[in-house]
């Protein structure tokens, strides 16, 4: 059992290590390609309709939302007394969402209010970040010469990774939980509420860091998605063949395709779903922090 | 390398994303909000009801359950008092009847050996009267040879009864009676 392992991870070690030397022998070094990171995010316009324009992003938004629907579709006329394998995987997700994201942080009335904007939030962040690791062909800046038909290489991409659409559903949950403490405290009521209590003629200085800090809301949720997500995909795309381009050692690719296998695997195992619910959880939180309590 | 600056697409807003964004979130939050989201939740809940229904009825069940296992036990328990009891009164009924059978037999017994007892003392009787008939009628014909002379009949009859009388058959009679 041991010697089997043990031969293994030899014969692994010597494959590699041949690999990295018979690639850096082969090839070199060759000059330095023109390879521009950015290109691989850049937002190509494919159908021009003034703002409403498809891009790479609206596409994929469009799989993401499709996938979303249909799995609930799918899922909400499978419902059965006895559950099946898939059904009980889609209904743990479906008590995070529920138990979890909304009633674990909101009130039971607050829970049944805002749990179809929370599970949705959660959903669709999820198959965005999901998706963006299936490598599809929608990279239009270096395209393939199919039978003269110019296809755009596979590229692994996704929704949220533009700060667009982090930004934007950001903006909108930050939109609804104010929304909700100006309407449960009124509106200078609610500016009381976001003030601490106790800091006496302190206030003068504190007001500014509370606004600031709720509006550090909005950027802090932003960014916390995007570069998560964005940062996952330069990683792979530099460990699994972008840095062997850059630095024009074609041996550093074969060197560095482990770690990208394994930082892929990270990010779809862990990085996609837990951004998704962070994402959910802190709306959750939000809405919550609006229109509790008291000070 | 990584050209950070206004015109980088990394961090260029786009607004038509944005609305593309805005746009397709609206829809399937609707979607799901309206249609898919209510028939999961009930789905869930009728199935959270139908568990809970069952396990409700998987109780009561075992409460009935328990308590027809304590009635049987104790109709078990009365059941096994009732046959103790038959067998004891069966047992009691056999020797009483038993009882009976010994002393009918040992009272029939004792009548039969009573009636032998009787029929014997009638035949030993009647046995002696021949005896004596039978003797006298000897002594007659023996006395005739001897004395070559006829008796009158009443002359014999009177001497042998004399003679007899003076024998005693009382012992004779009362061995064969007590046998």
């Amino acid at each position: 059992m041991t010697w089997t392992r043990k031969r293994i991870i030899i014969a692994v070690s010597v494959v590699y290590i041949a690999g990295l030397v018979i690639l850096g022998i082969a090839f070199g070094k060759s000059p330095k390609a023109n390879f521009d990171i950015q290109s691989e995010f850049k937002l190509t316009p494919w159908v021009k309709a003034g703002p409403l324009e498809i891009n790479r992003g609206v596409v994929y938004l469009f799989l993401s939302i499709l996938a979303t629907l249909a799995s609930v579709a799918y899922v909400s006329r499978k419902m059965q007394q006895r559950p099946n394998r898939v059904q009980t995987a889609v209904e743990t997700m479906y008590s995070l969402m529920r138990d979890n994201i909304s009633r674990g942080n909101l009130d039971p009335r607050m829970a049944a209010r805002w749990f179809p904007f929370l599970g949705t939030v959660f959903l669709f962040l999820w198959w965005c970040n999901i998706i963006g690791y299936i490598p599809l062909p929608t990279n239009s800046e270096e395209t393939i010469n199919i039978f003269g038909v110019a296809v755009p290489s596979f590229a692994l991409y996704a929704a949220t990774a533009n700060v667009s659409v982090a930004f934007i559903l950001s903006l909108v949950v930050f939109i609804l939980f104010n929304a909700e403490g100006f309407r449960k405290w009124g509106f200078r009521g609610y500016f009381k509420h976001l003030m601490p209590s106790g800091v006496g003629k302190l206030l003068v200085l504190v007001a500014p860091l509370e606004i600031i800090s709720t509006f550090m809301r909005l950027v802090s949720l932003t960014i916390r998605l995007w570069a998560n997500i964005l940062a996952g995909h330069m990683i792979i795309l530099f460990m699994s063949g972008g840095m062997a381009v850059i630095l024009g050692i074609t041996a550093i690719g074969w060197l560095t395709l482990p770690l990208g296998v394994a930082v892929f695997m990270f990010e779809v195992g862990l990085i996609a779903s837990l951004q998704a619910f962070i994402f959910a959880t802190l709306s959750a939180i939000y809405l919550a922090g609006a229109v509790e309590g008291g000070h | 390398m990584l050209g950070v600056g206004a015109s980088s697409p990394l961090i260029t807003p786009n607004v038509g994303l944005m609305v593309w964004t805005l746009l397709l979130f609206g829809i399937s939050l609707f979607v799901l909000a309206k249609l898919a989201f209510p028939r999961i939740t009930e789905a869930l809940d009728k199935r959270q009801r139908a568990i809970e229904d069952s396990i409700d009825a998987a109780e009561n069940t075992r409460t009935q359950a328990d308590a027809l296992l304590a009635e049987y036990r104790e109709r078990l328990q009365e059941a096994r008092g009732q046959a103790d009891e038959i067998v004891q009164r069966a047992r009691q009924a056999g020797e009483t009847h038993e009882r009976e059978s010994e002393e009918q037999a040992k009272a029939r017994r004792e009548q039969m050996m009573e009636q032998a007892r009787r029929d014997i003392e009638s035949e030993t009787r009647k046995a002696i009267q021949e005896i004596r008939t039978e003797v006298a009628n000897l002594t007659v014909a023996a006395t005739e040879k001897v004395t070559r002379k006829t008796l009158t009949e009443d002359d014999q009859r009177r001497l042998v009864e004399e003679a007899l009388s003076e024998l005693d058959f009382s012992a004779l009679a009362s061995t064969e009676g007590e046998r």
